[in-house]
């Protein structure tokens, strides 16, 4: 049983253009979703609808088995930790996760138990009698979920609580968040713009695009088999290449700028259906390979910048398809300017229409 | 290496300072030297050093006493209701209304209108026969009030008067202090699920009290002395003196009685209550801007 459901939902402001459009999304019970996308796409608002901070235009939202779209926030179960904390300035720590549960008059002990509770599971038995200002970014985000916590909501809403913080900080908060998830195994649905958060936090991820829904899947078949281009870009980073091509009408190869390549027979016949046709190719920059010879097809390059990261290099290629980036191993990137040969494997290949720029095939095509 | 320093700049300045000295630091210093003197109008020129006896003489009779309480009275009753009533407004103007910029630019009006026009207008309406006041309150069946002739009317009438002119101020600083109260604050509230009540008591209000309290403080010493709209309302403290408090006795004892020193004394006082207040208030204000 899906414990909240998005059913048609569409948000519109004013006359305006739908911020979000007919979004159907079931999020199950325990699971944890990623609302990705990159800024304006409509993922932070999915997300106040399903808190109630935004009203719903179309469709219905369910929270468990009742329609909450009339419900107000306080009564529909759930906790938010907003991206910017939120957490009342003038109050202790203590008095801030205090708050909402003396709000629903629970029984002082009990509150006290609860508080104390979460705030050892965070680390923040040292700081309940300070105020907000006193603390870090970092633990103030660790007040935020502490605030969720308590609470013992159904569901865990998360409107890019990290974004605020710095690069360490946030892969810690990151294990923070995933261990408080398997911990209270409560749904939780958490909207970001960073897609390695998305892709190390989601049981699965939402992927959004001016309001529309794109993909809904786990990280390896997103990253593995992108339902559209758009996708196919915004997941892995350095970003996936593309470039575009034409199937020879034979559909034994593709042809790109002049250059030929051939295809093995199990590849030719999936690609049967655009026969003739313009295809975009995509190929991640781990799947393009620097080697003299090799399986796969090859395009000839010439080294225009190098980018080290330690461990390895991203290469910036100019190729007779156009710019592509390959990633390799530290001690074999090549030098500037040098020329190389580079192979990717079919079965490493993505195929999409240029027109609609959905994957041929529903997705990559595989050998 | 130090070298002379070079005097064009200081001339330059030279006007500026001279006239500061002149209007400033002369007459402050003059009204010290009179108040241990004997000057009035009896002794206009042949005025000689009393020493405390102006003092004495004040500390003596209850009037000071009276107008500081009435003094008290003034500020504390138009510094609440320009808070109460800017508040309240600034909240409705920043809910969700039509016609926001208009009741904006409606509720600043009577600030910007010179004091002694809206003092002059306001007494006129104060009239016991023919002012507005008093014929809206017949037609609405009710007494008519003794406005000006009354003195605990004719003290409450300026008050109105100056509660009038100085609520937009307010309105404004609070209009400021609540815009910029981050918007997830009150959606916390929400979720934590804080009525109407509870987020006032536990967002707003903390949120703006740090603008508000100096902003009060202003407010304080601005209306501790405004005697223009209490002066020009009453005209000049009718009936009999009754509608007075500190500054505008002393204009009148200094301007129509000729009891220089004895009104400079009265200064004096009056100086050294509001130098104690901001030095105790600017004490218990540092650590409030520390906070925010």
């Amino acid at each position: 049983m899906p414990t909240v459901e998005l059913i048609h939902v569409s948000k519109s402001y004013g006359r305006g253009a739908r911020a979000v459009d007919d979004v159907n999304l079931e999020i199950r019970d325990g699971e944890f979703l990623v609302l990705v996308g990159p800024s304006g796409c409509g993922k932070s608002t999915v997300l106040r609808m399903v808190a109630g901070l935004e009203e719903v235009t179309e469709g219905q939202v369910k929270i468990g088995p009742r329609v909450v779209n009339e419900v107000p926030p306080k009564d529909r179960d759930i906790a938010m930790v907003f991206q910017n904390y939120a957490l009342y300035p003038h109050m202790t720590v203590y008095e801030n996760m205090a708050f909402g549960l003396k709000r629903r008059k629970l029984p002082e002990p009990e509150v006290d138990r609860k508080v104390r509770g979460a705030a050892k599971t965070l680390g923040l038995e040292g700081y309940l009698q300070r105020r907000p200002r006193e603390l870090s970014g970092g633990e103030r985000q660790r007040v935020a979920l502490g605030r969720a916590m308590v609470r013992d909501p159904q569901v865990f809403l998360f409107d890019e609580p990290l974004s605020n913080l710095d690069a360490k900080l946030r892969v810690q908060m990151r294990a923070e968040i995933k261990r408080l998830h398997r911990r209270v195994s409560a749904t939780m649905i958490y909207v970001t713009h960073d897609q390695v958060e998305a892709m190390t936090l989601g049981d699965r991820i939402a992927v959004l695009k001016g309001g529309v829904l794109q993909q809904v899947a786990d990280p390896f078949a997103l990253y593995q088999r992108p339902a559209n281009q758009f996708v196919a870009g915004f997941i892995g980073s350095p970003p996936i290449n593309f470039f575009d091509a034409t199937v020879s009408p034979a559909g034994d190869r593709i042809e790109a700028h002049g250059v030929a390549v051939p295809l093995p027979a199990a590849l030719a016949a999936r690609l049967e259906p655009v026969r003739g046709r313009a295809v975009t190719v995509g190929v991640r920059p781990e799947d393009l390979a620097l080697s003299a010879d090799g399986p796969g097809a090859a395009l000839d390059g010439t080294v225009e910048v190098l980018e080290p990261l330690g461990n390895e290099v991203l290469v910036h290629w100019q190729t007779p398809v156009g710019a592509l980036i390959s990633r390799v191993p530290g001690q074999s990137a090549p030098g500037v300017g040098e020329q190389g040969r580079l192979h990717f494997l079919y079965v490493k290949l993505h195929f999409f229409d240029p027109q609609t720029e959905k994957a041929l095939d529903g997705a990559a095509v595989a050998v | 290496m130090l070298r002379a320093p070079r005097a064009f700049p200081y001339r330059l300045l030279l006007p500026a300072v001279v006239a500061m000295l002149a209007v400033v630091l002369f007459p402050l210093l003059y009204n010290f030297y009179l108040a241990f003197r004997n000057m009035s109008l009896y002794h206009y020129a042949d005025h000689r050093f009393v020493g405390l006896t102006q003092f004495r003489q004040l500390f003596s009779q209850p009037i000071l006493y009276v107008l500081f309480g009435k003094s008290l009275l003034w500020t504390a009753l138009n510094l609440f209701f320009h808070v109460a009533i800017g508040l309240f407004l600034a909240i409705l103007l920043t809910g969700p209304i039509k016609g926001r910029a208009f009741y904006r630019t409606v509720f600043i009006l009577p600030w910007a209108m010179p004091q002694y026009i809206s003092a002059l207008t306001w007494r006129g309406m104060f009239n016991y026969e023919y002012g507005a006041v008093n014929l809206i309150l017949q037609r609405l069946h009710l007494p008519a009030v003794p406005w000006l002739t009354d003195q605990v009317w004719a003290f409450l009438a300026p008050v109105i008067v100056n509660i009038w002119l100085g609520f937009p101020f307010m309105m404004i600083v609070c209009l400021g202090a609540l815009s910029a109260i981050p918007r997830d604050l009150y959606e916390a509230a929400d979720l934590d699920g804080a009525n109407a009540w509870q987020k006032f008591r536990n967002v707003t209000w903390p949120q703006i009290l740090p603008v508000l309290t100096p902003a009060v403080l202003l407010g304080t010493i601005w209306t501790f002395n405004n005697m223009v709209v209490i002066w020009l309302v009453s005209q000049g403290g009718q009936p009999a003196d009754q509608t007075h408090i500190m500054v505008s006795y002393i204009y009148k004892v200094a301007f129509t009685y000729y009891r220089y020193s004895y009104a400079a004394a009265f200064s004096v006082i009056v100086f050294l209550i509001l130098l104690g207040f901001v030095l105790f208030t600017l004490r218990r204000a540092a650590p409030l801007e520390a906070r925010t």
